[in-house]
Formats: C-alpha cells, structure tokens, sequence
C-alpha cells in the first residue's frame, strides 16, 4: 500500500503535527509492501503545483495540520486551493486528514474536521476519516508518561491503516479523548500550562513582567 | 462607529466582490460610517509560522515585521471588521486566512475556562465585532454555509469577538447597510 503524507505545518520538520506523523508513519510501515512518502508543504510554498501533482499520482494521501485560529493555517488552505483543478477527475487517492491542537480538549477541532470530510466530498476523494488529538503544543517538553500513550496510539492506527486501508474508528475515539475536560480537570492543567508552558518560557526571556502587553493599542 | 473591510480577493480572482465592496464603502460613508477598505493581495502578508515569539518573546508583537503589522493594529482599533472573500473549495481565500493567522498576538497565550472549555486569555480591553461578506462559488451549498457559520462562531469565541453578519455578494448592499444601523 501506498501512502503520501503532507505535513502542513509552518513549521516544518520541527513540529508538533511530524511527532504524532512519525509515529503513525512508525506503524504503518510495519506492513510489508507499504510504503510511506512524506513532503513538507513549507517546501513547496512556491511551487504548490508540483505538490498537487504528487497528490493526484498518490492511491492514499493524509494531509497533517496544527488548528491555527479554529482552523487550518493560511499556507494549508492555499494548497487545497491549488488541488480544485483535480475536482471530479476520475483516480483521485482516497484522503484523510490529521489535526492537531495545542487546546487541551479536541472538541476545539471537530469544526475543521468536518470541513475537511466536505472537502474531500467536493473534490471527489474518498474519504479516510480525521485523526484528532488535543493538547500538543510543547510535545517535546511533555513528560513521556503523557506522550508515550497516545505515540502508541498513533502507532497501532498506522499499523491497521497498513493493513486494512482504514483508519480504525476506535483507536480514533480514543485518541480524541478527552473530547472535554471536567471541571475538576480543568482547575489542575489551566495553571500547569499557563506555568509549565508559557511562563516558563517568558521567564527565560525575561519578559514575563511584560506578558500583557499591548503594543498595538490604539 | 469605526469599520474595517478586509477584502481576502486575490489577485486575478473573478467575480464580482470588487465593485460590491466599492459600492458598500460608498454607501456606508454616505450613512455616516468611518470606513476603511484594505485590499491584502496588495500587501506583503506572510503566513505566521507558528514561532510563538508574540506571546513569549515580544509579547503582542509578531517576529514577522511586515505589512501584518498594520492590519493587525487596525483590526483592533476598530469597533467592527468585515473579512470579504470569495469562497474557494468551501472556505474564505488563503490571503485572508494569513492575515487572520497572524492576529493570534492579540490574544494572550494564558488560558482560562469559558463557558466549560479552555480559551486563550484577552490582551486587549475590547474587540471587534467580526462580520463576512463572501461570495458564493457555483459548488456552495447549505452544508458549506453552515460549517463556516460553525468556525466562524468558533474563531469569535476564541477572538474575544462576536459574529456579527454573514452576507452574501448575490444580496443588496441595502442589506448590509441595514445590519449595521440596527446592529
């Protein structure tokens, strides 16, 4: 089996959306005879054409993205922009999606998700399905008894896709999990990551006396 | 009360959400608005690059000094900002969905519960009230308009904002005119 997969990020190699890739990616080729190509958009930001061709001559592609303001980023729309010539033709891949979230809850994404399904629905791809997860901003500064659960996750659905050329509705429900935080969940990680994560960061920048500013008032 | 127009048309894009915005600008100015119209296709905007120097490097100001800059200090200092687009594959235009991209620096990385979910605290005091005037594209369907209303409200919540209106280029400027007088 084949698969394309595009990471959208802006960031490129040094993202949050190419962990989680990596380790589905990790799975996936697990299956022998499966193969697995993988392009940074950020690469082809001049040059979207050369892109769109290699989606239009791939049998699977998932295209991998971060939300950026409840949404997909700029540069991710440009590219589906560049796909509408592909609409309605015969041979299209079948298209899936992975999004990503640094909102500690997936119930952020679900939004852009079922834009994506309509997409695939427009241009005339099959549809794969959406792989969501929350909370990943600062992947790399997570402690591993966090991450390694859901890396597993990743793992065993691209192990599955490999085999089945399906993205296993169950390990997707548990990957979005939690959908929402209680309430008691959220009172203890809305302060660890406004600490952890942002503070943290000020601090060794030493602007976190300047953290609310605001140099664009009016 | 001060408006905004961001007109997300690109560059060689057909249709006819040029005249209309020149239309509208008319007739609002002749209503007694303060009104501005920005075309962005003639701006340097850069999409943002998820670097995050806006929130802990240079609070509130983008590492990327471009013309986003600009947009982002007149989107906060008006009352209300009217993101014009074409509808391309189902959603407003890349050129838009860059400049909105790069506004993340008027929110603050800090989260706080609203309304039993987890959202970014404010940076600013008050924030416009954001309205659409798309144009529709031959595919537009119910469907289509109703994920986008979806974000839409979605990208308020998380904008300290509300949706104002979502208009349609087929409508009467009249119409538009109207929404703001009562809004």
């Amino acid at each position: 089996m084949q698969l394309l997969f595009i990471n959208g990020s802006p960031r490129g190699k040094k993202s949050n959306t190419g962990r989680l890739m990596e380790h589905f990616i990790r799975g996936f080729t697990e299956t022998s005879g499966s193969t697995c190509e993988v392009e940074y958009l950020v690469k082809y930001k001049n040059n979207l054409k050369a892109l769109m061709e290699k989606f239009s001559a791939s049998d699977n592609v998932i295209i991998g993205f971060p939300l950026y303001i409840d949404a997909m980023p700029g540069s991710v729309k440009a590219f589906l922009e560049a796909l509408a010539p592909l609409e309605g033709r015969a041979d299209l891949p079948a298209l899936g999606f992975m999004i990503q979230c640094g909102f500690p809850e997936t119930a952020h994404i679900r939004f852009t998700a079922r834009y994506c399904e309509k997409f695939s629905h427009r241009i005339g791809c099959r549809f794969l399905g959406c792989i969501l997860k929350g909370g990943c901003e600062g992947l790399d500064v997570q402690p591993t008894f966090l991450t390694e659960k859901y890396f597993n996750l990743f793992c065993m659905l691209g192990a599955d896709f490999g085999k089945t050329g399906k993205l296993d509705e169950d390990i997707l429900i548990k990957l979005a999990r939690p959908e929402h935080l209680s309430a008691q969940n959220m009172a203890m990680v809305i302060p660890f990551i406004n600490q952890a994560l942002w503070d943290a960061q000020m601090e060794k920048n030493g602007v976190l006396d300047l953290s609310f500013d605001r140099p664009l008032m009016p | 009360m001060k408006f905004l127009i961001l007109n997300g048309n690109p560059l060689g894009g057909n249709g006819n959400i040029d005249p209309y915005i020149d239309h509208l600008v008319e007739e609002m100015k002749s209503a007694g608005h303060d009104v501005m119209a920005i075309a962005l296709r003639d701006l340097k905007i850069s999409p943002c690059i998820g670097c995050f120097q806006c929130w802990v490097k240079t609070p509130g100001l983008c590492s990327i000094n471009d013309d986003a800059r600009d947009i982002t200090r007149q989107f906060i200092a008006s009352e209300h900002v009217i993101l014009a687009s074409p509808l391309t594959m189902g959603f407003p235009s890349y050129l838009l969905k860059n400049a909105m991209d790069r506004n993340i620096c008027i929110v603050h990385p800090h989260l706080e519960e609203v309304d039993g979910e987890v959202h970014h605290k404010k940076r600013y005091d008050r924030y416009p009230v954001i309205s659409y005037l798309l144009e529709k594209e031959a595919s537009t369907d119910e469907e289509d308009i109703a994920i986008l209303k979806d974000i839409f409200r979605r990208q308020a919540i998380n904008m300290w904002s509300s949706v104002g209106f979502i208009h349609f280029t087929q409508s009467p400027v009249e119409e538009i005119i109207h929404a703001i007088t009562v809004h």
